[in-house]
C-alpha cells in the first residue's frame, strides 16, 4: 500500500500534467469555453426549478437554493463516473506502451472534475450571497470535509469502473442509465425525510445520500452536519475507494492486453 | 570506488521463475451481449511464450537479450517494465526505470515540442524540477532548437524519434531497458545515442538491452542472454554466446534457403519440360534481358558447393567453396571465356572477374563440360547475393550471358562491415622510454 502512495507521488507531475490537459481539452473549441462550468449548473437549476417549484410543488422555502447546492455535488460525481470509466480505454496507447502507476489516469480524471466543481461553487457561493440566504461561517468549515470525502468516494467509483470497462465495455451505456436511476435515487431534488420511513434504512446505504445531506445542512440549513452523517459518508467513502482500488489492482494486470 | 564496490554487487534485476501465456481469442467478446450468449467465443488457443526464465542482473551491468524473432525477448522486456505481469514468477527492479520501448507514448501533435518534452517526461515520472533542470539537454540532444517551439505534427518523423529518443535517455534511470531503437535517425544521430548509452553505462546505469545486433551488445553489453522459445538457451560473455547463436542463426537461415529451392524445383517440375530448359523459362519470365547472346552454347546448371556440402544454397564467410557451371556448346566456340559477377541484394557489385582478366589461356568450347570456379575463404560478408555468370567468345561477344543466374546466403560469424572482406593481420608495436 505505502509503495502506491510512493509510486503515486513520484508521478505527481504527470497528474498534474493530465488535469491541466484535462481542464484545458474540456471545453475546447466551444464558444462560452470555460464558462461552460458556470452555465451548465445553471441551466439544469433553471429547468429542475421550473419544474420542482411550478408544476411538482415541493413546497420548499428557496427551492433553487436546496436544489443548487446539492445538484453541483452530484454533476461532479456523476461527471466523474460517466467520463471516468473510459480514462483507460482512451489512454490505451500509453498504457499499452510504457509503464506508469496506471491508478494516475482515474486519479488524473477525479481531480480536474473536483477542480471544476471547485469553479462551479463560485457560482454556488454567489446565489446564496446575493439571494438573501447567507452563509454560517462555522458550518462552512466543514465543507472541506464533505468535499475531501466526496472526492474519496467519486475516486474509489473511478478505479472501479475505469478497470471493469476495459473487459465490458457495454459498462460505459449501462452507466449512463445507472447514473440517471441513481440521481432520482439520492435526496438531490427532493429531502431525505419525504422517503417513507421503512425504506430509510435502504436510502441509507447510498453513499451519496449522507453526502448530499451534509453538503444541504451545511449550505442551505446553515448549520453543522450531524456527526451520524459525516462519519457515515466517510466509512462508506473510505471503503468504496478500497474496493475500488483492489478491483483496480486485480485487474489492471491485464490491461496491456486487453486493451 | 571503495564504497561502491559494495553497491556493484547488489542486483538492480530479480527474475525468478517467470511463464506468461498469451491468450489467443478465436473471437474477442468484450460486449455483455457475446459474454453472455457465447461462451463459446471466449475459447482461446494458449501460447506459450516464456516457460520458465530466471536471471539477475548486477547494478551496472549491461545485458543483452538475443534470440530468434517471436523468442520471447521482446516480452521478457515488457515484464520487466510492467507494461504486462507474468502467469507466475517474480520479479524485482530496484531503482527507477526508464523504458525505451515504444518512444514518444503520449505526445501531443498540437503541442509544441517543449511542451511533449514536459508531458513526456512526466510520464517517466520526473517532477517539474527534474525536467526544468533537464530541459536544455534534451533540446540539445535533440538538436531541434530551431523547431522545439513548434507543434510537434509539423515535425518529420525522424525529428519526432529525436525528440523521443532524447527525452527518454535523459532521463537518468538507475535501470534502462532498451528495445531494438537504436536504429533512430541517420547515422550520426545512432552513433551520439550509442555514445550517449556508453555515457550512461560508464555512471553505472544498468541496461538491459534487445537486439539484433550482435555487433551493437557486443560493444555495450558485459553478457548475453540467448532465449530460444521461451527458455534460456545459453548465457554468458557476448564473445562466447554470440558464435554459437550465429551457427544456429545460419542453420536456420539454411533450411529456409533450402526450403525456397525445393518450392522451386517443384514448381519447375511440374511446369513438365526438361530441366535444361527450365533455366531457360524462369529467366525469361524475369525480363527480355535477362539472358542473352547468340546461344552458340548455353550454361545448362550451376551449382555451389561448400567444403562439407555438395550443391547447396548458402555458404560461409571465411570458408572454401566452389561454383560449377556446366555448359553444352551446340557448335565450336573459338577463343571463348567465363566470366562472374557477384551482385549483394541491394544491387552494389561485390566483385567481378573473367578468365581473360585473371590471364588464362582463351579456349575452344564443344560438346558438353563443366568450369569449376574455386572459392578460397570466401571473402563475402554475411548477406544476399546473386550471381551473373557469362560466356564469352572473341574478346567480349556475349554467347550466353545470363544475369542473376543464382541467388545465394552468406553466414558469417564474423562481424566486420563492408562490402567484402580484406584479409589482414594486426600488429601493435609498443615503444617504452
Amino acid at each position: 500500500m505505502s509503495k502506491l502512495f510512493k509510486d503515486i507521488y513520484d508521478y505527481r507531475e504527470m497528474i498534474f500534467s493530465l488535469v491541466r490537459r484535462d481542464l484545458r481539452g474540456r471545453y475546447k473549441g466551444t464558444v462560452l469555453g470555460f464558462l461552460w462550468t458556470f452555465v451548465n449548473p445553471l441551466l439544469q437549476l433553471l429547468v429542475y426549478t421550473l419544474v420542482f417549484s411550478y408544476i411538482l410543488r415541493m413546497g420548499i422555502d428557496s427551492y433553487y437554493i436546496f436544489l443548487i447546492v446539492a445538484l453541483v455535488p452530484w454533476i461532479f460525481f456523476s461527471g466523474t463516473i460517466n467520463g471516468g470509466c473510459e480514462v483507460i480505454l482512451g489512454a490505451s496507447n500509453m498504457v499499452k506502451k510504457i509503464y506508469f502507476p496506471r491508478e494516475v489516469l482515474p486519479l488524473a480524471y477525479t481531480l480536474s472534475s473536483f477542480v471544476n466543481m471547485l469553479f462551479s461553487f463560485i457560482v454556488v457561493f454567489a446565489i446564496l450571497l446575493f439571494s438573501g440566504q447567507g452563509i454560517n461561517f462555522v458550518a462552512l468549515l466543514y465543507l472541506p470535509l464533505i468535499m475531501l470525502i466526496e472526492f474519496i468516494l467519486a475516486l474509489g467509483m473511478a478505479l472501479l469502473f475505469s478497470a471493469m470497462t476495459v473487459y465490458l465495455r457495454d459498462l460505459q451505456h449501462i452507466l449512463g442509465i445507472v447514473m440517471m436511476a441513481w440521481q432520482f435515487l439520492t435526496p438531490i431534488m427532493y429531502s431525505e425525510d419525504m422517503v417513507p420511513e421503512n425504506l430509510r434504512g435502504v436510502w441509507r446505504l447510498n453513499p451519496m445520500t449522507s453526502v448530499i445531506t451534509a453538503y444541504r445542512d451545511i449550505l442551505y440549513y446553515k448549520q453543522v452536519p450531524h456527526i451520524n452523517t459525516l462519519t457515515e459518508a466517510a466509512v462508506l467513502g473510505i471503503l468504496l475507494l478500497v474496493i475500488g482500488e483492489l478491483v483496480f489492482r486485480r485487474l489492471q494486470r491485464n490491461f496491456a492486453e486487453e486493451l | 570506488m571503495g564504497i561502491n564496490t559494495e553497491n556493484n554487487e547488489e542486483i538492480a534485476v530479480e527474475v525468478r521463475n517467470i511463464r506468461k501465456c498469451f491468450k489467443i481469442y478465436a473471437d474477442h467478446a468484450n460486449q455483455l451481449k457475446d459474454r453472455m450468449l457465447f461462451w463459446k467465443r471466449n475459447r482461446y488457443e494458449e501460447r506459450k511464450v516464456l516457460d520458465d526464465i530466471s536471471f539477475d542482473v548486477k547494478r551496472g551491468e549491461a545485458v543483452g537479450l538475443i534470440g530468434e524473432n517471436g523468442s520471447g525477448k521482446s516480452t521478457t522486456l515488457k515484464l520487466l517494465t510492467k507494461i504486462i505481469y507474468p502467469d507466475s514468477g517474480t520479479i524485482k527492479m530496484n531503482g527507477r526505470v526508464s523504458s525505451l520501448i515504444e518512444l514518444g507514448a503520449g505526445f501531443h501533435s498540437d503541442m509544441s515540442g517543449r511542451e511533449n518534452i514536459y508531458t513526456n517526461a512526466a510520464i517517466f515520472g520526473l517532477t517539474k524540477k527534474e525536467i526544468d533542470a533537464r530541459l536544455e539537454k534534451i533540446i540539445e540532444f535533440s538538436e531541434l532548437e530551431e523547431f522545439i517551439d513548434n507543434p510537434v505534427r509539423t515535425y518529420s518523423s525522424g525529428m519526432y524519434m529525436r525528440l523521443a529518443f532524447a527525452v527518454a535517455i535523459n532521463v537518468d534511470a538507475d535501470i534502462l531497458l532498451i528495445d531494438e531503437i537504436l536504429a533512430v535517425g541517420d547515422a550520426a544521430f545512432q552513433a551520439k545515442c550509442f555514445n550517449r548509452l556508453r555515457e550512461i553505462k560508464a555512471k553505472g546505469t544498468t541496461i538491459v538491452l534487445v537486439s539484433h545486433s550482435m555487433g551493437q551488445i557486443e560493444q555495450l553489453c558485459d553478457r548475453s542472454i540467448w532465449i530460444h522459445e521461451g527458455k534460456i538457451r545459453m548465457e554468458g560473455a557476448p564473445r562466447d554466446v554470440h558464435p554459437h547463436y550465429m551457427d544456429y542463426m545460419a542453420d536456420v537461415t539454411e533450411r529456409v534457403s533450402e526450403k525456397r529451392k525445393q518450392a522451386t524445383e517443384q514448381e519447375n517440375e511440374q511446369a513438365g519440360p526438361a530441366a535444361e530448359e527450365n533455366t531457360k523459362t524462369t529467366t525469361e519470365e524475369q525480363g527480355d534481358l535477362q539472358r542473352y547472346g547468340n546461344q552458340k552454347a548455353e550454361i545448362t546448371s550451376i551449382t555451389l558447393n561448400r567444403a562439407d556440402k555438395q550443391n547447396c544454397n548458402t555458404l560461409r564467410s571465411g570458408e572454401d567453396a566452389e561454383i560449377v557451371i556446366a555448359y553444352k556448346a551446340h557448335e565450336i566456340i573459338k577463343n571463348a571465356s567465363f566470366g562472374i559477377g557477384i551482385f549483394r541484394n541491394d544491387g552494389v557489385q561485390c566483385y567481378g572477374t573473367n578468365t581473360v582478366i585473371d590471364q588464362l589461356q582463351e579456349f575452344d568450347l564443344d560438346g558438353i563440360g563443366t568450369m569449376t570456379i574455386k572459392l578460397e575463404k570466401l571473402g563475402l560478408l554475411q548477406g544476399s547475393y546473386s550471381m551473373d555468370i557469362a560466356i564469352e567468345c572473341d574478346q567480349g561477344i556475349p554467347v550466353d550471358y545470363y544475369k542473376n543466374a543464382i541467388q545465394f546466403d552468406v553466414t558469417s560469424r564474423i562481424n566486420d562491415v563492408g562490402v567484402m572482406r580484406v584479409e589482414h593481420k594486426w600488429n601493435l608495436e609498443t615503444k617504452n622510454g
